[in-house]
C-alpha cells in the first residue's frame, strides 16, 4: 500500500522520468565516445604504419635489402612497448627479419591473431593489423601493430561508463525514493488534518517545519486560510446568535407596549401615540436589519469596483462641518485638525458613512462637555484618520471587541444603538484596505483608521 | 394625476393604492413586470412607480425598454433590496428616484409629489423668490426684505432645495439625499439642526414643519 503510492506519487513519476532521460542521454554519450575514440585510435595506428612502411621502402629503394635489414634492425633496437612489428622475407618466403608468418605477398591490409605479447588480457590473443608491401627482388615487408588495444581502450570506455550510470542510476532511484517518500509524508500530513477538518475538528493545522520550503509557505498559506475560514465560521455563528438575541429584545418590548395598549389606551390620543412608539420601535428594528444587510454588503467587496480617487480631506472637512451643530447642540464639542489635500482610493458614501459612524459613536458615548476631535494627517505610507474622545474611554481588554458586530460595552446597554456602528466603520476600513485601530486617548478613546496610500 | 404601480406583492400594492387615492391620485395597478410594460407603454400616465424584482420583466428591464422607446416617463424605483449598489442600478437604468422598502407611506406620498412637479423646475432661474425671501443663485446671495442674510454653504443648499420646490414636502430622508448626497440614515438629527439653524437666521415663519413627514416652504404666503 505505501509502495505503490510511493510509485505513484507526482515525485516518484518525475523522478523515474528524470533517471530515463537520464540514461538516454549517458547511453548516447557513451556511443559516441566510444566510436569517435576507438575510430581515431585506429586511424592513428594505421597512419603510423603507413608512414613507417613508406620509409622503409624508401630506404630499400635507396640501399638495398641490407639497408632496408639495417634500419628494420636500428628500429627493433630502439623499439619500446608500443613500437611496431617488423618481418621482411624474400620471394622463397624464407624470413630475412622478424617472425610473422608468410602470406601472398600483395600491397594491403591483413590481421593476425598471434601469441600474447604480455598486455592482453588473460587467454586472449594478440591481434595485429599487418600492412603488406611488396618490394622488388620479390622480397616482401610487412609492418604491423596491436589492434586489440584499440578494442581494449574501447571497452574500458564502455566499463567506465557502464560504472557511472549504474551508480547514477542507483543513486537515482534511491533518492527519488527518499525524497517522494518524505514530500509524501508531508502531503499525507496535509491530507490527514483536511480530513479531520472536515469530520469537524476544525482548531487543527497543518504541522510547519523549522525550515520554510516551498511546501511549508504551502502549508503555511493553506492555515492562514482555515484560519480566515475559522473566524468567518465564528463570525456567522455570533451573528446568527446576536441577531437572535439583538432583535428578540426589542420586538419583546413591542409585544409588551402593544398588549399594554390594547389593555388600557382608551382614548384616540393615547391610541396615537402608542402607535408610534410601535412604529419608532419597530424602525428601530428595521435599522438594525438594513445595518446588518449594509455590513454584509460592504463585505462581499463588490463596491471596490466603484473605487476613485478622492480628497479625503474635503470629505472629512464636509462631514465635519455637517455634524458640527448637532454636537454643538448637544453640550460638545467638535475640533478638527485635518491636513489639506490629502487624497484615497475608495468609495465616497461609504467613507462618508464611517466617519459619519465615528463621530456619532463618539458623542454618544462621552458625557457633556466632551471635546471630539478630528483629525487627518498624511502619514509615512499613506492618511491617518482619527476620531478621538475625551470621554471615559473603553478599557484596553474590551478594545479590540469594540468593532465586532452588536458589540457594547456593559455600561451602554441601556442606550439606544444596535451595537453596528463601529462593525460598519471596521467593514468600510478593510475594504479600502486600511487598518482600523482603538487606542487610548488618555483620557478617553481614539479610533485611528490608516489608509494606504492613494494608488 | 394617472400612477402606474408595478408591483407583485398585494398587501403593500393595496398599502400603496389606499394611500395614494387618498391623496387625490388615480392609480392603476400590474402585479407583473410584463404586463405593467403593457399599461405603461400604452396608457397615459404621470408617473411610474416599479418594484425591481418582478415576475415576468424585471423592474430595471421594463424601465430600461421604456427608456428605449424614448419615454419620458418619471420612475420611482421601490426595491427591498435596500443595496448599496441598487439604487446606482436603478438611477443608471433610467429610474428617477429609488426608495427602500420598507418606507414610511408620508415617504412615498413626498416623493411622487417631487417627481408629479419635476417638469415645472426644468428651467433654471438666476433669482427664487419665496415671499420677501429672496436667493441669488449666481451671486449666492439671500435676502430677507431687502436685508441680506448671511448663510453658510450647507445652509444656503439646504435652503435652495427647499425654495427650488415651493409648496412641496421634502422628507429629512430627500434632504440628506439632495443636500447632503448622504444615502444612509445618520443618527444625529443633522437635519433638524440645520434647519433650526437656518430659521434663526431668516426667520422662523418661513420653513414649515410637517409633522410626521418634513419641512417645506409654502409659495403663497401671505406676507405678514
Amino acid at each position: 500500500m505505501r509502495l505503490e503510492h510511493l510509485l505513484k506519487s507526482a515525485s516518484f513519476k518525475l523522478t523515474a522520468a528524470y533517471v530515463g532521460l537520464f540514461s538516454v542521454s549517458v547511453g548516447i554519450l557513451a556511443g559516441l565516445i566510444y566510436f569517435s575514440s576507438t575510430s581515431e585510435l585506429d586511424r592513428a595506428i594505421r597512419t603510423r604504419i603507413v608512414a613507417d612502411s613508406n620509409a622503409l621502402r624508401e630506404e630499400y629503394a635507396h640501399g638495398g635489402k641490407d639497408q632496408l635489414l639495417q634500419a628494420i634492425t636500428e628500429r627493433q633496437r630502439g623499439r619500446l612497448i608500443g613500437g611496431l612489428d617488423y618481418t621482411l622475407y624474400d620471394a622463397k618466403g624464407r624470413h630475412l627479419f622478424g617472425t610473422l608468418p608468410v602470406v601472398r605477398c600483395t600491397s594491403g591490409w591483413v590481421t593476425f591473431t598471434g601469441p600474447p605479447d604480455g598486455d592482453e588480457p588473460t587467454g586472449e590473443m594478440e591481434k595485429l593489423g599487418v600492412l603488406i608491401t611488396p618490394l622488388t627482388h620479390g622480397y616482401c615487408l610487412l609492418v604491423g601493430d596491436d589492434v586489440g588495444k584499440v578494442q581494449k581502450f574501447g571497452t574500458l570506455i564502455l566499463d567506465s561508463f557502464g560504472w557511472v550510470f549504474l551508480l547514477t542510476v542507483t543513486m537515482a532511484v534511491a533518492g527519488g525514493f527518499f525524497l517522494s517518500s518524505r514530500v509524501l509524508g508531508r502531503i499525507e500530513a496535509i491530507n490527514r488534518t483536511a480530513e479531520a477538518i472536515i469530520e469537524g475538528d476544525i482548531s487543527r493545522r497543518i504541522p510547519r517545519r523549522a525550515a520554510p520550503d516551498d511546501l511549508d509557505r504551502l502549508a503555511a498559506t493553506l492555515n492562514r486560510m482555515l484560519d480566515r475560514t475559522t473566524s468567518l465560521m465564528e463570525s456567522l455563528r455570533h451573528v446568527s446568535n446576536d441577531i437572535a438575541h439583538d432583535l428578540r429584545t426589542p420586538l419583546g418590548r413591542l409585544r409588551r407596549s402593544l398588549e399594554e395598549a390594547r389593555r388600557t389606551t382608551s382614548s384616540p390620543d393615547e391610541y396615537r401615540a402608542a402607535i408610534d412608539r410601535a412604529v419608532s420601535e419597530v424602525d428601530g428594528i428595521l435599522d438594525t436589519f438594513g445595518a446588518i444587510l449594509r455590513i454584509a454588503q460592504i463585505e462581499s467587496g463588490s463596491r471596490r469596483n466603484g473605487f476613485q480617487n478622492l480628497v479625503l480631506s474635503d470629505l472629512a472637512a464636509d462631514v465635519c462641518e455637517t455634524f458640527a451643530p448637532s454636537i454643538e447642540d448637544v453640550g460638545k464639542s467638535l475640533r478638527t485638525d485635518i491636513q489639506r489635500g490629502l487624497w484615497a482610493h475608495g468609495d465616497r458614501e461609504l467613507l462618508v458613512q464611517a466617519l459619519a459612524n465615528l463621530l456619532e459613536n463618539a458623542i454618544a458615548h462621552t458625557p457633556a462637555g466632551a471635546t471630539v476631535t478630528v483629525s487627518l494627517k498624511a502619514s509615512h505610507n499613506g492618511v491617518d484618520l482619527s476620531v478621538a474622545d475625551n470621554g471615559c474611554g473603553v478599557p484596553e481588554a474590551e478594545r479590540e471587541h469594540i468593532f465586532k458586530r452588536f458589540y457594547r460595552l456593559e455600561r451602554s446597554r441601556t442606550m439606544a444603538g444596535n451595537g453596528l456602528g463601529l462593525s460598519i466603520v471596521a467593514a468600510v476600513a478593510e475594504l479600502h484596505g486600511a487598518r482600523i485601530t482603538a487606542s487610548d486617548n488618555k483620557p478617553g478613546l481614539r479610533i485611528s483608521i490608516a489608509f494606504p496610500a492613494a494608488a | 394625476m394617472n400612477i402606474l404601480l408595478v408591483e407583485d406583492d398585494p398587501d403593500l400594492a393595496a398599502y400603496v393604492l389606499r394611500g395614494l387615492a387618498e391623496s387625490g391620485h388615480h392609480v392603476d395597478h400590474a402585479a407583473r413586470g410584463d404586463s405593467g410594460y403593457d399599461l405603461a407603454s400604452r396608457g397615459n400616465y404621470d408617473l411610474l412607480i416599479v418594484d425591481r424584482m418582478l415576475p415576468g420583466m424585471d423592474g430595471l428591464t421594463l424601465v430600461k425598454s421604456l427608456r428605449g422607446k424614448q419615454s419620458k416617463l418619471p420612475v420611482l424605483f421601490l426595491s427591498n433590496l435596500g443595496g448599496l449598489d441598487d439604487r446606482v442600478e436603478g438611477l443608471n437604468s433610467g429610474g428617477d428616484d429609488y426608495l427602500s422598502k420598507p418606507f414610511a407611506f408620508t415617504e412615498l406620498l413626498a416623493r411622487v409629489n417631487a417627481l408629479l412637479r419635476r417638469p415645472h423646475l426644468a428651467g433654471q432661474p438666476t433669482t427664487i423668490r419665496v415671499g420677501d425671501l429672496e436667493m441669488d443663485l449666481i451671486k449666492r446671495r439671500v435676502t430677507r426684505a431687502g436685508r441680506e442674510v448671511d448663510l453658510q454653504p450647507r445652509e444656503f443648499s439646504l435652503l435652495e432645495y427647499l425654495m427650488r420646490r415651493p409648496d412641496q414636502i421634502a422628507t429629512r430622508t430627500m434632504l440628506l439625499e439632495g443636500v447632503w448626497d448622504y444615502h444612509f440614515d445618520p443618527k444625529t438629527n443633522i437635519v433638524e439642526t440645520h434647519i433650526s439653524r437656518l430659521r434663526s437666521k431668516i426667520g422662523g415663519d418661513i420653513i414649515q414643519t410637517v409633522r410626521g413627514s418634513g419641512y417645506l416652504i409654502r409659495a403663497a404666503r401671505t406676507s405678514s
